[in-house]
């Protein structure tokens, strides 16, 4: 369970304070997949950073599982995002030089597992995005673009975070493709009973989840759903 | 993949500039190992100079060397009172003999040898002590001309002459310059300080005479045995014979004289000043205090400078090394914080990332080291000889100068006493500019083994400052840019 508290994030530009995160609360239960929508520079990618611990807010707490992030050192921040968070980035930020099945095998590599079991995992889990086999052993850079998705996608679930973080994860593919990668994500939710979080601009891909919120302005309102995915 | 296997593969990223950093790296580590052959190479001639003749001092009688000149002798008291100046270690009294083959005819001309006083020595050596063994060097022309009292230049006809064996007693199994005795079979002659029928015979000598550990000769008609046989070297130092200082005495009837001393003096700072102690406490009317050191002290000097140069070079070039390193390294952090934001991101701690950084450059240096290496060895050689020959220009000028200039004084191996090296190589100091030439810079597998792992100190300390730059990446910098 995600539970996130009042959390403000503000910055100075100069003599103005902008606060693009400003007293946001909600909570999401285990398993569910969620979304926030909102315009360009509305706090959507601050908001995510504040919950994958990539940034720290000015106040309020994100708990997961009954865990405060607020006040916990660096070295603590940094196991929680290798332990418990799974991230999914528009621009895919998969280490060009590695083959897909190296990048999926990284975060496990830092959790400490042993060589065997992360390439086993890996390649299962470049089989369950449904990653042509061929290309396990391929540079991501020579991967087309629902590819690299995919392989981020099997990254980001490499060490079975309580969390996905996706950041705008079809931003930068067609609409098939996106329909394609948001499907997968679904089912992951379903059938890994992950928490996902899809931070997008697109409605269209917002209304494929279970709840859907709007951030405007820094504050968070939950639109009202009238059906469920499941 | 392992952080090792990653980092191998960053480093060769990008081909070209792989290329071009490790060519540029090798040039450094290159210039850096050659340097320091150079160095280790001067620094070995160096302490092989000072160890050969840095610290000893050579008596002889004031207006007398060896066989020639005049004055008094020195005695063993004189040797006493060297022995007590301050910075003194030791005296090593020598008595140098001519040794005349008992065969020899009416044309040797020994006529003008004998007789009281002698014409050859200070204190009246004994001119003419007779032994069966014969002399290793023929006399030739400089043999003929050197024994012939008042004919120099003479066209004439001479006639065959055998030229004398030198057979000096010392006190320490050292020669007559204070060098430790190479004996190449045999033993020493145990105490020095007694009188023994035993002796040591240079190696032609052993073998014009067919002596070998065991033989035995005569001297005034005493029976002497072959104690062991040694290399001095030279074929004048290898025609001679040492025996106890209390026996060539004997040999001599005269117990208390000495013909030179020895002395050592407990370290090269000391040396002047004790030269000076030792020359006030004999009199200057008594000894003369002769510095072998100072033969050298130009030759030494210019090598010191080398190795001081050769020295600061691989500083130098072990920092450029480094810099180049830090410069690399910073590059590619900067060129790879997205990347670093991701991977800190995803879990990686970021001492992983350092590391991954710190291994990459050494990978680097690495193969910079092997290239590195292959141009010291093709080229140490070359630097250590034109560093050497740089600093000797002027050097084996005046060298040359003051070589020559002794060596009008003191003929060619007519010195046995004399204590100066390099005698019969034109001229006793002239020696001093070929030493600095001498020094081999050859590529020893421990002082390249030194070398690189100074050069990998240096690039994990150059690699360690954009390695803590990663550390202050921070990962939210990634979405940020999305």
């Amino acid at each position: 369970m995600i539970v996130v508290k009042d959390l403000v994030r503000q910055f100075k530009s100069g003599d103005r304070t902008i606060k693009p995160v400003n007293g946001v609360s909600f909570e999401l239960e285990k398993g569910s997949l969620a979304s926030i929508v909102g315009k360009s520079g509305s706090g959507k990618s601050t908001l995510l950073s504040l919950l994958g611990a990539l940034d720290k807010p000015t106040s309020g707490d994100v708990v997961v599982d009954g865990v405060s992030l607020a006040g916990l050192p660096d070295g603590k921040l940094t196991e929680y995002r290798r332990r418990d968070i799974g991230f999914v980035f528009q621009q895919f930020n998969l280490i060009p030089n590695l083959s897909a099945v190296d990048n999926v095998m990284l975060p496990m590599e830092f959790a400490g597992v042993r060589k065997a079991a992360r390439l086993q995992r890996a390649k299962e889990l470049l089989e369950q995005v449904q990653l042509d086999p061929e290309k396990h052993s391929r540079r991501t850079n020579r991967l087309s673009g629902g590819e690299q998705q995919r392989v981020a996608i099997a990254r980001a679930l490499a060490n079975e975070p309580k969390l996905i973080l996706a950041d705008e994860p079809t931003g930068n593919l067609d609409e098939q493709t996106g329909e394609h990668i948001i499907e997968l994500l679904s089912s992951l939710s379903r059938d890994h009973n992950t928490t996902i979080l899809v931070v997008t601009h697109d409605r269209s891909l917002a209304q494929k989840t279970e709840r859907c919120f709007r951030l405007q302005q820094g504050r968070l309102t939950e639109e009202v759903r009238t059906g469920s995915r499941r | 993949m392992s952080v090792l296997a990653r980092s191998v593969g960053n480093a060769f990223r990008n081909k070209i500039r792989t290329a071009a950093v490790v060519a540029v790296l090798a040039v450094a580590i290159g210039l850096a190992l050659s340097m320091l052959v150079a160095n280790q190479a001067v620094g070995a001639k160096v302490q092989e100079l000072n160890a050969s003749v840095g610290t000893t001092l050579t008596v002889n009688p004031a207006g007398g060397q060896g066989f020639e000149g005049g004055g008094e002798p020195l005695t063993t008291a004189e040797a006493e009172t060297a022995a007590s100046v301050a910075n003194v270690t030791s005296v090593v009294g020598t008595k140098a003999l001519r040794l005349q083959t008992a065969t020899t005819d009416s044309t040797t001309g020994t006529g003008q040898q004998t007789g009281p006083g002698g014409g050859f020595g200070p204190g009246g050596q004994q001119a003419s002590v007779s032994t069966n063994l014969t002399a290793a060097v023929d006399a030739g022309t400089l043999g003929n001309r050197n024994n012939t009292s008042g004919t120099t230049g003479t066209t004439g006809t001479q006639p065959a002459r055998t030229l004398p064996i030198t057979a000096t007693g010392i006190g320490a199994e050292v020669d007559s310059t204070g060098k430790a005795l190479d004996i190449t079979s045999g033993t020493g002659l145990g105490d020095y300080t007694t009188s023994e029928a035993k002796a040591l015979v240079g190696t032609s000598l052993a073998e014009k005479n067919s002596l070998t550990v065991g033989s035995t000769f005569t001297i005034q008609d005493k029976t002497f045995t072959v104690a062991g046989i040694f290399d001095a070297g030279t074929t004048f130092g290898n025609n001679a014979v040492y025996v106890t200082l209390p026996e060539a005495q004997t040999l001599a009837e005269t117990p208390d004289e000495l013909s030179t001393m020895i002395v050592t003096v407990n370290s090269m700072e000391n040396v002047d000043s004790t030269k000076t102690a030792v020359q006030a406490a004999l009199g200057t009317d008594k000894a003369d205090v002769t510095q072998g050191q100072r033969n050298l002290e130009t030759a030494v000097s210019s090598l010191d400078s080398v190795k001081n140069i050769s020295l600061i070079a691989f500083i130098a070039a072990l920092a450029t090394a480094g810099i180049i390193i830090l410069l690399i390294m910073v590059m590619l952090v900067r060129e790879r914080r997205r990347e670093i934001g991701v991977l800190k991101a995803i879990g990686a701690r970021n001492r992983t990332i350092g590391l991954q950084f710190v291994l990459e450059s050494l990978v680097l240096v690495a193969l910079g080291s092997v290239v590195g290496a292959v141009i010291a060895s093709l080229a140490s050689g070359g630097i250590a000889s034109a560093l050497i020959s740089s600093n000797t220009t002027t050097t084996a000028a005046t060298t040359t100068q003051r070589g020559g200039g002794l060596a009008g004084a003191m003929p060619n191996g007519a010195v046995p006493g004399g204590g100066m090296p390099g005698g019969g190589q034109g001229g006793p100091f002239g020696g001093a500019s070929q030493l600095l030439t001498s020094v081999t810079a050859s590529v020893s597998p421990g002082v390249l083994a030194a070398g690189i792992a100074a050069v990998f100190a240096v690039a994990i300390i150059g690699a360690l400052v954009p390695a803590l730059l990663t550390a202050r990446i921070r990962p939210i910098e990634v979405l940020r840019g999305e």
